[in-house]
């Protein structure tokens, strides 16, 4: 067989760029993906108040931040702004509460139950999760609106949206979420345990809290801290559902674009983007957790 | 009053799968006697394990009754039912420790901790697996872990024991080990054990009676020897151990329970009929095991004084057929052999192109048991190692 010294070059020249490229391209895409928030973060230790330039490093507007959660004077505009993060984290903690317990009755009905209608069920799950946000914030927003109507005719009072309509939004988006990571591991789960702790004297109830909840447990914290960080970070849907004085964080940083930017916002937002991120790196650990056990 | 520890009777049981109706056990009765080692046997697929499953409450039978103790088990759930299983993949709780998984079934029943923990002790000392029970499931060998389902189902000591493939998963040797471990446990407790297992010698070394299963009916239980020597199907003779079957044709039968058989080649040789037999069947197969046939040369080498006799103690009348000292003899031709150790296998090639296998033990021989291929010889065995079955 000849071999081709020049095409052979020639191939090790473009095999040689091709790899050079493979390297470059994971910079361009986290590039891409975390400069943005490389700024903001930068920005929050700007010691000047425009957004404009850097002007040195500073920790000036957590301080304020801090100043106010321990009851020190500061800005009214910081004061209301730390007042949205308390009712993020109030409907946050409500609303996860509310549908960890239901997204995991839902994945142990899917996962073990046998009913019509299951399949169906089962696809409806999912409709939280693909349907646009916006399509479900104003169908939210127009069912409370038809709700309440039917309530004052029928009762004569009046009802408003308020922390109750933001928490019922936020559950039945955060259901889906819950009854997804909860069913994962479910299907994980050998059923012949639960078999083996009826066979071992066990009723239902007793084999769930002995040996499916503790087994389950990972998946659904999981899925509550999932839930939380959904909720928290939740604008579109929010800002259809609240009413007065139930402004939440991101909803408040997005009335503030209309007037100006504050250091503040850039430095809570930070703190919120490292919440976040923890909670998301605490769920995925508790998912891959004992996952390669029996 | 009865003795039966469990009893089934007419048991059906159907799943439903995609709309279509699957028969998974057909018709099942059979009444097991307390202290029993009783072995289910059957292919993949063949409802053994869903008997299993019937009796420890995890599935309702479709129609038929349960009996344990002379109890009737209808509508009495899985937890509040007199027997354990021992499930193929061993199904260890893997939150809990070695100890607390022992402990959970006596916790159940309300025994303190304390007690429970004593007799969880107990039972890892009579699996012989003693130290590990502080560890985690995950942690142990297969054959351990095997244990540890054992004293967790035995530390309840429920009146009968199920285990559904119990030692499946474990590589040969630790298996054979594990059979005696077994049988000679059975015996200490005394418990009643149902054993499912697809492994006919398995079943056959370690239990009391077999019942053979295919397709969802029983279709033979008897004792290892009874199942062996006088299969009553088909079905039954070729999946336990390996079997001849020679076509024939049934020309009458005889008041002693035997029967005329004239196989393709015209021949007619008398063989034993199957109880299970059907009465007008004239189409029928003659079963019979490898290592009854017998193979001799019709005429050994002369010996010093000139004379030649058959190396093996022969017959007294050769060339085929019926004869009255109850052997049948007949020609045939060596087709083929294969050392295989402990035995030497040949195939031989009878007159109407039947082929028969036959198993001779390697004896310490210096002539004689020794066939070339290609050499004629006599095959012969004794009327009483035949059964003829429905084709």
């Amino acid at each position: 067989m000849l071999i081709n010294e020049g095409a052979m070059q020639r191939n090790r020249r473009i095999r040689r760029l091709g790899q050079a490229g493979l390297r470059l391209n994971p910079i361009f895409a986290y590039f891409f993906l975390w400069a943005p928030i490389l700024v903001l973060v930068l920005f929050s230790f700007n010691s000047s108040r425009s957004v404009a330039s850097f002007t040195g490093f500073t920790l000036k507007w957590y301080g304020n931040i801090l100043n106010n959660v321990m009851g020190a004077e500061s800005a009214f505009s910081t004061e209301l702004m730390l007042n949205a993060f308390r009712n993020s984290l109030f409907v946050g903690t409500v609303a996860t509460a509310i549908s960890t317990v239901l997204g995991t009755m839902i994945a142990l009905a899917m996962a073990r139950g046998k009913f019509p209608g299951k399949g169906l069920i089962d696809g409806l799950l999912f409709l939280p999760v693909v349907i646009p946000e916006i399509t479900q914030a104003i169908s939210l927003a127009i069912f409370f609106k038809v709700a309440f109507d039917w309530f004052a005719l029928l009762s004569g009072e009046r009802v408003f949206p308020g922390f109750h309509t933001i928490i019922a939004a936020h559950v039945t988006f955060n259901i889906s979420y819950v009854a997804i990571v909860v069913r994962a591991r479910l299907a994980d789960m050998n059923p012949r345990l639960e078999e083996a702790a009826n066979d071992l004297g066990a009723n239902p109830w007793r084999a769930f809290w002995r040996v499916t909840f503790p087994l389950i447990l990972p998946g659904v914290i999981s899925g509550a801290l999932l839930a939380f960080t959904l909720s928290l970070d939740d604008f579109v849907i929010t800002f259809f559902t609240s009413g007065v004085g139930t402004t939440t964080l991101p909803v408040f940083v997005y009335g503030l674009l209309k007037l100006t930017v504050t250091p503040e916002v850039n430095a809570i937002s930070t703190i919120m983007m490292v919440l976040s991120t923890l909670l998301i790196g605490i769920s995925l650990a508790m998912q891959g957790r004992g996952a390669s056990r029996v | 009053m009865a003795t039966f520890d469990v009893e089934l009777v007419d048991i059906v049981k159907d799943f439903e799968s995609g709309g279509n109706r699957v028969r998974a056990v057909d018709r099942v009765s059979v009444a097991i006697e307390d202290g029993e080692f009783f072995a289910l046997l059957g292919p993949s697929g063949c409802g053994k394990t869903t008997t299993l499953r019937l009796i420890a409450g995890f599935e309702q039978p479709t129609s038929g009754r349960i009996l344990i103790r002379g109890r009737a088990m209808e509508g009495i759930p899985a937890y509040h039912r007199p027997v354990n299983t021992v499930f193929q993949d061993y199904a260890l709780f893997p939150h809990l420790t070695v100890e607390q998984n022992i402990m959970f079934g006596l916790q159940m029943e309300g025994v303190d901790k304390k007690d429970a923990r004593k007799r969880a002790l107990e039972a890892l000392e009579q699996v012989r697996l003693l130290g590990v029970g502080k560890r985690k499931p995950h942690q142990l060998s297969g054959g351990q872990q095997q244990r540890v389902a054992l004293a967790r189902a035995l530390v309840k000591q429920p009146a009968v024991l199920l285990l559904d493939e119990p030692l499946g998963a474990l590589d040969l040797k630790l298996r054979k080990n594990m059979q005696y471990e077994l049988k000679a446990l059975q015996r200490d407790v005394g418990i009643t054990f149902i054993y499912v297992t697809h492994d006919q010698e398995e079943a056959i070394t370690m239990a009391d009676r077999i019942a053979v299963m295919n397709e969802g009916v029983m279709l033979q239980v008897g004792t290892p020897k009874e199942i062996y020597e006088h299969p009553e199907t088909h079905f039954v003779a070729d999946f336990i151990g390996e079997t001849n079957f020679i076509p024939g044709t049934l020309l009458g039968r005889d008041d002693d329970g035997y029967g005329r058989v004239k196989l393709a080649d015209g021949t007619v040789i008398r063989a034993q009929l199957s109880h299970a037999l059907a009465s007008e069947a004239l189409a029928v197969t003659v079963a019979i095991r490898p290592e009854r046939i017998g193979i001799f040369t019709p005429l050994g080498p002369p010996d010093e004084s000139g004379e030649r006799h058959t190396p093996l103690n022969p017959p007294k009348a050769l060339g085929g057929g019926i004869d009255a000292s109850g052997v049948t003899v007949l020609d045939a031709v060596v087709a083929d052999s294969q050392y295989i150790g402990t035995d030497t296998r040949y195939t031989l090639a009878l007159g109407g192109e039947i082929e028969l296998v036959a198993r001779l033990q390697n004896v310490n021989n210096k002539d004689g048991a020794s066939f070339e291929v290609g050499q004629r010889v006599n095959v012969h065995w004794g009327e009483s190692n035949t059964t003829v079955l429905d084709q």
